[in-house]
């Protein structure tokens, strides 16, 4: 057992590297604004009480890679690396090396991940895993699984990446208040099934070059004659890639998102001959490994190698598919196919996960839905040590799918449903609170309402204080007795501690697509 | 008859059991198999010896179709004649089989479906299906599917049959095929996308509006559409509704689609088990007669439920003989796999038969060869003819030695004399006696709109014909070019992609088809990529053979000739190739050429290029410059004047050519010496290589950097010490004859000849210190 695992690890370590890409949440607003002078990074902002950055880490720990390339904004670092180094967090993932890298960039202005890869490309010497700090995986996927898809693929017939792709939670209506933002919205993606492969993905580009209509080359068809178009997936931002896309990248000086740009483009190299001739060499794929090629071909299990036209035989030379009799017809004038195509293939794998919650906390909507995930799947039970144990005041009412962290007091005839309330919160006597999420370090006065708000770290809620469906910025103050509805509290101007209009800041991260991209 | 059969009908709509109805729309409305269907309609040909129709009401009957009504337009007597007595007609048979008789003006299977409209003989859900059906899929079961569907859906209005096969699938047609965009749970047609071979299609656009409500779409390429429709009783109306319908996919499937009011429904139906296919084209028609000689079809296969009355013997390798062993076979002749021979046949000595179906009563004479072709009956083949790849109608006699190349297409009754010979893709008929009166009743193919197509072709018939042997009674129609084309013909039909659909093509035949992505004219472009797209859209069209065009006339002409000319320069290779090899008269080779070229009318530049070619590259690379003088004697003498006498000499251009062609090939030492055994062969006058050497082009003028322009220039030098020696001859001559200025004038041819006998040495010593000059320049 022991030995096992410890075999494994060395392999993995000196096979791939694991990039993180941190940003700053422009998508989160006003959850990831200043507080005072402190940055609130959106790593650490906590699902279910856990900052998100552990979720991507410890699915790295669980498939054996050790190198971790994390790359922040500078002004987080100290934060995030703090967090990470810190005693509590480093329990989750032991194993993991965490090299914490920075780039400048404001929150106003921020460089497309194209851009901050390629100044990192020097630290990355292998084949190299691109994960999003925010994404939470799924409890059915490993990312060994998108490894060893990667590893058989890269041998095999050459393919430079592989993606992950799960399938969108269609949330209910009225769940989010509107000006929360919306969830994103899936997008069409061509893909091949039997062999898992990206074949198209539909851009901003191309939806600004035909809106009414999907456009799909002949070519693309013609090879896998047999796709899928499907609009219930959302990219996971996961990406195993080939260390020599990285060359690509450089000569593809345009690009800006590795998401939005670059991947839909490394799909077309698969099928675009002119493409795979000008980049086949800068790629320089490995050879195929003839004893696993001859393995695999043996193997009545891995049905991948049959990707594209290259139809089992009996398809194409004998009429039809399916023999009505088993004599062998004249031979097609077509002829087999294999010729014509490459064995170097240049594809894009791709696993798309179905079932199994999964999702990008990069949104307000889903953070929230992620937060309701996991309550859903936890009971809460009161703190077993004494100490803990203590703050929370007997007549309180806490349901079951409730979560409530360390250090946290909880007063007299609180009632608390469906919420998260982070470490260090203070909540006074007779406040009621229902599907919010409180951060660290919040202050609710007694008799205070909270019904499905995000409460940001340190706010201050006084009491009798009424919130609906409000956001408030880290360090916020609501005035005893003060009432909102559907509002994002802001500070506007840190000595003025309230502010009253919050419209403006709204429209600021609506228009901020690209920041999404490198959290 | 209509009315009654609806009244019929109604009676029984109300029962569970509803008799099931299909309608055959017994007419192709197109003219691809021209000039088979010149006498008879399509419906009517013979695939593996029965009628389609035949194939067709077999496939229904097996299907449990109890009442059929075939739409006849063109040479309906005939086919409600063969229906009459075919065994449908017998009363056991359990189909009721109704012809209709529709007015000359239904010209599309739209105009039919109105037609069907008005009849009103439609009561319920209908099978449709033209008449070049075969098929053993289980169309009950498609109706139950459509029916159960009906149930819960009244919108969805029709069920459309197709048959999983690859993208290359040799029944799957190359010139008409379509994309299907379904549903992956309920396989709704979502949209049909239309998809033409040539001018080939690089983009697919499917509505976006789709994704809304289906998220999980397939799209699919790799269907054959059957042509068998499970359709419900609105749908003739609609086409009343919408005179504008006239092709059932395209117009009518597009519309609904399409249509914001309609909010009709169309399904598919993914056969995965059994075969069914058109015979849409010459090309099908080969596919599926080799389809059903290899069984797919089963249990419709010749030595079952075959649809002609004559019972067939299985033997090993799918060969098919009559059991009531009426064939006469030798005991040297062979018989190839996959092959059917009709009853009373015979087949003489050392005759081989493949890969092919006999008509009844055929005779194969001594040593012919008759490969992957479909005789009619009593076909009489000659000794010693071959017969490749083509369809020969019935009755046809084909002469001693006869050779009918790949692709041909011989009408019935034809006589072809002794030692003719069909090009590639030739269509022939009977000579048709000067304008019979009963044109008009039949014909339908070739009628009105043809006449000035068959005027034309008269006018040629002598060039045309000049390949036939003696006593041959044939009229060759003539090759359609890629441009002379009505203007209002069909995008389908039109030249090119008519191309894809022809029997015989091979893949190497479309190379010239620039088949792949418009958008990779523009790679050299660098950057912008996103326009460079470029990816060959059938795999396997090799690209390779369009070299043998020359660098600088490809670049100018367009696609569409080009593809005609590259389709010509391959078949004069090949005549050539055959002329050399078997040693033709240069006659006969320049007759051979003149037609090639008459046929496909390609400027006369583009022969003589294509004649320099071959013979330059005819002439093997020998070492030595004593041997390889020799070799270029022994080639340009034999067939240098086929150079002058295609016609049209002009000296200049043939000394460009040999140029360009030299510049472009390993030719390039043998330039000199091959210009000079023109010279002497007189294909090429002094001036003409003086007035060639003073164009610009000569020295490469206009050319961009690179290999052949230096090439031009280093041709251009050969030829500039040329005429340094024409001009030290001339002035020693002027010398001499000035010296012998009061000798006899009859002196004077005898000292040319000299100074030619001189010259030639001249130009040798001179042409073997080229070879130096060059091979120096090389290694510099």
């Amino acid at each position: 057992m022991d030995f096992e695992e410890s075999s494994s690890t060395k392999l993995a370590s000196r096979e791939f590297l694991a990039v993180v890409l941190a940003g700053f949440g422009n998508e989160l607003l006003p959850l990831t604004s200043d507080h005072g002078d402190e940055p609130c990074p959106k790593a650490l902002l906590p699902i279910a009480n856990r900052p998100m950055i552990d979720y991507p880490l410890t699915w790295l720990e669980q498939s054996g890679i050790t190198e971790v390339l994390l790359i922040c904004p500078t002004a987080h670092r100290s934060r995030i690396s703090h967090h990470i180094h810190s005693d509590t967090s480093s329990s989750s993932y032991p194993s993991l090396h965490v090299d914490v890298q920075t780039y400048d960039e404001t929150q106003n202005l921020t460089v497309g991940t194209c851009t901050v890869l390629k100044h990192f490309s020097h630290r990355i010497q292998q084949d190299f895993v691109l994960l999003p700090c925010d994404f939470i995986p799924p409890a059915g996927l490993t990312l060994t699984s998108l490894l060893n898809k990667y590893r058989i693929e890269s041998h095999l017939d050459g393919a430079i990446v592989t993606a992950c792709w799960y399938q969108a939670q269609r949330p209910e209506k009225g769940a989010v208040p509107e000006d929360w933002g919306s969830a994103p919205t899936a997008i069409p993606i061509v893909w091949d099934r039997q062999s898992g492969t990206l074949l198209h993905v539909d851009t901003l580009d191309d939806l600004d070059r035909n809106g009414e209509e999907l456009e799909l080359r002949m070519s693309l068809l013609s090879r896998y004659a047999r796709t899928s178009l499907s609009s219930r997936y959302q990219d996971s931002h996961v990406y195993v890639c080939k260390k020599s896309v990285l060359d690509v990248l450089h000569r593809k000086a345009e690009f800006d998102s590795f998401r939005e740009e670059f991947v839909p483009w490394l799909c077309k190299l698969h099928y675009q001959r002119t493409k795979q001739q000008k980049y086949s060499k800068t790629l320089q794929p490995s050879q195929a490994n003839v004893s696993q090629v001859l393995a695999l071909r043996h193997s009545t299990l891995y049905s991948g190698l049959t990707y594209g036209g290259h139809h089992p035989p009996d398809d194409s030379t004998d009429s039809p598919t399916h023999k009505p009799m088993p004599l062998s017809g004249p031979p097609s004038p077509i002829g087999h196919i294999d010729d014509g195509i490459p064995a170097v293939s240049l594809r894009v794998g791709l696993i798309v996960h179905e079932g199994g919650f999964a999702g990008r906390a990069n949104n307000l909507p889903t953070l929230l839905e992620l937060n309701r995930h996991f309550l859903s799947l936890t009971t809460y039970a009161l703190p077993t040590d004494p100490e803990n144990r203590s703050l929370i005041n007997v007549k309180s009412q806490i349901s079951n799918d409730s979560m409530v962290g360390t250090s946290t007091k909880v007063g007299e005839r609180t009632t608390i449903k469906r919420s998260v309330i982070g470490k260090h919160c203070v909540i006074g006597r007779s406040v009621r609170i229902v599907g919010c999420i409180l951060l660290d370090h919040c202050v609710v006065g007694d008799g205070a309402k909270l019904d499905g708000s995000i409460l940001g770290k340190n706010t201050k809620v006084g009491a009798k204080a009424e919130l609906v469906r409000c956001l408030t910025q880290a360090g916020y103050e609501v005035d005893a007795a003060g009432s909102f509805k559907h509002e994002k509290l802001e500070i506007s101007d840190w000595t003025a501690g309230r502010d009253e209009d919050a419209g403006n800041e709204e429209s600021d991260s609506g228009g901020d697509d690209e920041t999404d991209e490198e959290e | 008859m209509a009315p009654k059969a609806a009244a019929g009908k109604e009676k029984l709509v109300d029962d569970d059991e509803e008799v099931l109805q299909a309608v055959i729309l017994a007419d192709s409305f197109n003219k691809r198999f021209k000039p088979l269907t010149a006498d008879k309609p399509r419906c009517l040909l013979p695939i593996c010896n029965a009628p389609l129709l035949d194939w067709t009401l077999e496939s229904l009957a097996l299907a449990g179709v109890q009442e059929v009504f075939v739409i006849c337009r063109s040479h309906a007597d005939q086919i409600k004649a063969a229906l009459q007595n075919s065994k449908w007609s017998r009363p056991a048979s359990g189909l009721k089989i109704v012809p209709i008789l529709t007015a000359r003006e239904t010209l599309s299977p739209g105009d039919a479906m109105r037609d069907i409209y008005t009849h009103g003989i439609i009561a319920g859900d209908f099978v449709l299906v033209y008449g070049d059906l075969v098929s053993n899929v289980r169309i009950d079961e498609v109706v139950r599917v459509h029916k159960a569907r009906r149930r819960t859906n009244k919108d969805a209005i029709m069920t459309i049959v197709v048959k999983e096969a690859g993208t290359t699938h040799r029944t799957r047609s190359r010139g008409e095929s379509a994309v299907f965009v379904l549903d992956r749970d309920t396989a709704e047609c979502l949209h049909y996308e239309p998809v033409s071979g040539y001018p080939p299609k690089t983009l697919a656009r499917i509505p976006r509006e789709v994704l809304d409500e289906h998220p999980d779409i397939e799209i699919r390429n790799d269907l054959i559409d059957c042509g068998i429709d499970v359709c419900s009783v609105e749908v003739p109306s609609l086409f009343q509704d919408n005179f504008d319908y006239a092709d059932i996919r395209r117009d009518f499937v597009h519309g609904v689609l399409t249509s914001d009011l309609l909010m009709k429904n169309i399904h598919c139906y993914v056969a995965r088990e059994g075969y069914a296919a058109r015979v849409q084209d010459t090309r099908s028609y080969d596919a599926i007669s080799k389809d059903i000689l290899s069984r797919w079809t089963f249990p419709l296969v010749p030595d079952d439920n075959h649809p002609g009355d004559v019972a067939y013997e299985h033997l090993r390798g799918n060969k098919y003989l009559p059991k009531d062993n009426s064939v006469v076979l030798s005991r040297t002749c062979k018989v190839g796999r996959n092959t059917l021979i009709g009853p009373a046949s015979q087949i003489f000595a050392d005759a081989q038969v493949a890969a092919s179906t006999l008509g009844a009563r055929c005779t194969v004479g001594a040593r012919a060869v008759v490969r992957d072709s479909y005789l009619g009956d009593d076909v009489v083949v000659g000794a010693g003819c071959v017969i490749e790849n083509s369809i020969v109608g019935a009755g046809v006699h084909v002469g001693a030695g006869t050779r009918i190349a790949r692709g041909a297409l011989v009408a019935d009754g034809v006589r072809l004399g002794a030692g003719s010979r069909l090009l590639p893709f030739e269509r022939v008929s009977r000579r048709r006696p000067v304008k019979e009166d009963g044109e008009e009743d039949g014909a339908e193919e070739e009628e009105s709109d043809d006449d000035s197509e068959i005027e034309e072709a008269e006018e040629n018939q002598t060039q045309l014909s000049s390949l036939l042997g003696p006593d041959s009674d044939a009229f060759v129609w003539p090759r359609k070019s890629g441009k002379g084309g009505n203007e209002d013909e069909d995008e389908l039909e039109n030249f090119n992609n008519a191309r894809l659909m022809r029997l015989g093509k091979f893949r190497d035949d479309f190379a010239d088809l620039d088949l792949s992505d418009p958008g990779s004219v523009t790679s050299s472009s660098g950057d912008s990529d996103e326009s460079s797209d470029d990816d060959s859209v059938i795999q396997n069209f090799s690209p390779s053979s369009s070299t043998t065009s020359l660098p600088f006339a490809a670049a100018a002409i367009s696609a569409g000739e080009h593809a005609k000319e590259s389709e010509f320069r391959s078949e004069v290779r090949q005549s050539l190739e055959r002329a050399f090899a078997e040693g033709h008269a240069l006659d006969n080779a320049a007759v051979e050429l003149k037609t090639l070229r008459m046929a496909s009318n390609v400027p006369l530049a583009r022969v003589r290029e294509a004649v320099v070619e071959r013979v330059v590259e005819s002439i093997a690379l020998v070492d030595g410059a004593g041997p390889q003088r020799v070799e270029i004697k022994r080639w340009v003498d034999r067939w240098g004047p086929l150079v002058r006498l295609i016609g049209g000499v002009d000296g200049v251009e043939t000394v460009s050519i040999l140029q360009a062609h030299c510049a472009g090939s390993s030719r390039l030492p043998l330039f000199g010496q091959i210009l000079a055994a023109f010279y002497q062969n007189d294909i090429v006058e002094e001036d003409d290589i003086r007035a060639w050497h003073a164009q610009p082009a000569a020295k490469g003028a206009g050319l961009k950097e690179g290999p052949q322009l230096e090439n031009m220039q280093k041709t251009w030098l050969v030829g500039a010490r040329m005429i340094h020696q024409f001009n030290e001859q001339e002035s020693s001559e002027e010398e001499s004859s000035e010296a012998e200025e009061s000798g006899e004038g009859s002196e004077e041819a005898e000292d040319a000849s000299e100074d030619e006998d001189e010259d030639k040495e001249d130009e040798e010593d001179e042409e073997d210190e080229d070879d130096e000059d060059d091979e120096d320049g090389d290694k510099e």
